[in-house]
């Protein structure tokens, strides 16, 4: 386990030792893929956004403050590399997947119930995700995922405070009512 | 927080585990810094080329600079710089700039809307680049 500080390896990587800079990407590359993946919903577009967050953050260290942390940093350049390849895309709808209409489908391919019931909660979000518009997303992802305050993700996305509270509102309520819709068809179709 | 966020929030919580993130494909960190090398590297090999494409105007302009300033720093006398044999060449005229012959114009009739229209047309030239300039700009 690396306890070493994020300033200590920046610092390192201002002195020339590209190396030290794999200790960032390493700490830092899930969830930064992640928060790529959920605006952009593709998994080869998200890697590509990730990695090119990265060496945007390398080229730019040493403009780099240290006023936020290196993840608030990164992660601002992620959301708005991912933000703006979803608006520059025609088809701005992802290609949404239906949720599957036979939950006990999950049993099949898991070797246990509590195993079955994670990967159904994870579909129904990840349905609910697709749902809605990219900036909520991002939200969504930074607030559950990355667990950010509203002041962190103010700074990562460039809304403001209040702002912010008002989306991630809709979002949550949007959210809740597909899986809650979802459920329901899921109980109906089963009786 | 009202009731209903409070339920929207808690079943999102339920729904949603920050331990089942989408995970970073396997390679992704070497892949990233090979990445960072490699651009490290081309962006040495255009420096360097940077400096062989440019090599031509580069010692041009050095040779002119150095050309002002002999010019300047090496007076026909010694008493004052500007008697120097370039300046003295510079301020006349009739040596340094050719000879224009313009009798073709002054035997030349024109109308005499001519030269206004010309005039008129080079302004509004020169007012289309401004605001072609602007909102090209704001456009952007």
């Amino acid at each position: 386990m690396d306890y070493r500080s994020d300033i200590f390896y920046i610092r390192q990587v201002k002195e020339g030792k590209i190396n030290a800079f794999s200790h960032l990407v390493d700490r830092h590359k899930d969830k930064a893929y992640n928060l790529a993946f959920r605006i952009c919903g593709n998994r080869e577009e998200a890697e590509e956004i990730a990695q090119d967050a990265f060496i945007k953050a390398y080229r730019s260290l040493n403009v780099f403050k240290m006023k936020s942390s290196f993840a608030t940093w990164l992660y601002r350049i992620v959301y708005n590399t991912a933000i703006s390849l979803v608006r520059s895309r025609r088809n701005k709808i992802l290609a949404i997947e239906e949720f599957p209409a036979d939950a006990f489908d999950f049993l099949r391919y898991c070797s246990n119930q509590d195993e079955a019931d994670e990967e159904y909660r994870s579909s129904l979000v990840n349905f609910a995700m697709q749902k809605i518009s990219e900036d909520e997303r991002g939200i969504i992802t930074l607030y559950y995922y990355n667990d950010l305050d509203l002041e962190a993700i103010s700074k990562i996305t460039g809304i403001s405070r209040s702002n912010i509270k008002v989306k991630l509102y809709r979002a949550r309520r949007k959210m809740a009512e597909i899986i809650g819709k979802t459920e329901n068809k899921i109980v109906t179709y089963h009786g | 927080m009202d009731k209903q966020e409070k339920y929207d929030d808690d079943l999102l919580k339920t729904f949603l585990n920050p331990d089942r993130i989408e995970k970073a494909p396997a390679g992704f960190t070497s892949k990233t810094i090979t990445r960072i090398q490699i651009e490290k590297q081309s962006s040495g090999l255009t420096r360097s080329f940077f400096g062989n494409k440019n090599r031509i105007p580069l010692v041009s302009f050095a040779v002119f600079a150095a050309l002002i300033i002999i010019s300047v720093a090496l007076p026909a006398t010694d008493i004052n710089p500007s008697d120097s044999v370039i300046w003295s060449y510079l301020r006349n005229p009739v040596i340094s700039l050719p000879s224009i012959n313009n009798d073709f114009f002054q035997n030349l009739s024109i109308p005499g809307w001519i030269p206004y229209s010309f005039i008129g047309f080079v302004m509004l030239m020169f007012f289309d680049r401004i605001l072609f300039g602007i909102f090209h700009k704001h456009g952007k």
